[in-house]
């Protein structure tokens, strides 16, 4: 579970607040984020990673503090980014994977068993030996994707993961996130994939502008970026 | 990508060889090359590299697009050594040269970044003291993962100066291609963080301080 408590923002090195003190339980399996860009979206996505920390409140995990226990926290929430490319690391998919893996599996071939499995469970099996500059766009977010599931977290934030990708990859990596066991947190322009979530939040100036069903969150949307 | 992400799964016997030996056979070679002048031996040494460098059946459209950049400046060096009338030194120079990227390449394609990192790891063992070895582990792997990304990044700032027609303006390139990796920088600093690879490398270092 995740939970907010006056959770505020500012930005570095100014007075300038990019999230308004807030408070939110986050218990449902799939959550999704919506709002115009630099509305705060992307700021409450990473705070539950700890990529971010609150500047007053807090944010906790499943019990822990992000700012006082981030390695616990990040054991359990998995991110996927926007862009891919930076998050992957290592030369070949494989490989890549593996280095998700060196803090949970010691031996090597272990580790070389654990990331082929990993990626035949995504359909990538066939690419382990790939260079990760030889995939494209949705391959790289797929693989991005089976580095995070390789060590099992039991939430995944994905901030806009198929923003960059075309309707087929955009569909297959929407399907994927929907078929997860995991808690899915994702932030996204897609109000297609925000009807399918359990819960939306629509951001607005950095503040939560409706919180509640699908339906209404999608027309508060709507009717947010019609008035300005 | 150049010559990085060579590696390919095999079960040759370089593949099979310890890392930290075909490294240490890497610097010995690297020696040897360097004090030995005979353009024989050379040449020998030369045939013996590309041997090497086959037995580990590499990719071959990948490894050729790599190595054709130092072929030619194996055969510019060469030449120029003929022009100035020393072929000894010119049949030495360039087979140095050959024999060197074929062995740094029998290395890469054989070895899996994941065992190089552990090699570095175990190498800076004796300075845990000041510097966490997994930290030092992973900063190798992301130097090398960043030579090509920053070869993108500056290729497509050429581009876009270009397109604009101020290719004669070296600012218009390398501002933005300045901008873009401290940028690229700061998204593999969030990336490493989510994965929590920094926090490992961290408390690994922590530990190895403590277990000294």
């Amino acid at each position: 579970m995740i939970e907010f408590q006056d959770a505020s923002v500012v930005a570095p090195g100014t007075t300038v607040r990019i999230l308004e003190p807030t408070t939110l339980i986050l218990a449902e399996r799939r959550v999704a984020i919506i709002g115009a860009n630099g509305s705060g979206k992307s700021t409450l996505a990473r705070l539950i990673n700890g990529l971010v920390l609150p500047t007053t409140g807090s944010v906790t995990v499943n019990g822990h503090d992000t700012r006082r226990d981030a390695a616990a926290v990040r054991r359990d929430v998995g991110f996927l980014f926007t862009d891919p490319s930076a998050q992957l690391i290592m030369p070949t998919a494989t490989e890549d994977v593996a280095l998700s893996l060196r803090r949970t599996v010691k031996g090597k071939d272990e580790r070389a068993g654990a990331a082929a499995a990993a990626l035949e469970s995504i359909g990538l099996g066939d690419k382990g030996s790939v260079s990760v500059h030889a995939l494209s766009g949705g391959q790289r977010q797929l693989l991005a994707l089976a580095g995070v599931l390789a060590v099992a977290p039991s939430i995944i934030v994905a901030d806009e993961p198929t923003t960059l990708l075309d309707l087929r990859w955009r569909a297959h990596v929407d399907t994927l996130l929907a078929g997860l066991d995991q808690q899915v947190i994702e932030v996204t322009h897609d109000l297609d994939a925000a009807s399918r979530a359990d819960r939306v939040i629509v951001m607005d100036s950095g503040a939560v502008a409706f919180d509640g069903r699908p339906g209404a969150g999608v027309a508060a949307y709507r009717r947010l970026m019609a008035s300005t | 990508m150049g010559l990085f992400g060579l590696y390919r799964e095999r079960r040759t016997p370089l593949h099979r060889a310890p890392a930290w030996a075909k490294m240490l056979g890497l610097v010995l070679a690297a020696v040897w090359l360097a004090w030995c002048t005979v353009p024989a031996w050379s040449v020998a040494s030369t045939v013996v590299a590309f041997a090497l460098l086959a037995s580990t059946l590499p990719p071959p459209a990948a490894t050729l697009r790599g190595v054709a950049p130092v072929l030619v400046i194996a055969a510019a060096t060469g030449a120029y050594q003929l022009w100035q009338g020393d072929a000894r030194l010119a049949v030495d120079l360039s087979s140095d040269f050959v024999s060197l990227i074929c062995l740094s390449l029998a290395v890469t394609t054989s070895t899996p970044l994941d065992e190089s990192m552990g090699l570095v790891s175990a190498a800076a063992r004796p300075l845990r003291r000041w510097i966490p070895p997994e930290a030092l582990a992973l900063v190798f792997s992301l130097t090398i993962r960043a030579i090509p990304e920053l070869t993108r990044i500056l290729s497509e700032s050429r581009d876009a100066a270009r397109s604009r027609g101020l290719e004669r303006m070296p600012r218009a390139m390398l501002v933005p291609a300045g901008v873009r990796t401290v940028g690229y920088a700061l998204a593999v600093g969030d990336a490493i963080t989510a994965r929590g690879l920094a926090d490992e490398a961290l408390l690994r270092g922590g530990r190895a301080a403590v277990t000294r």
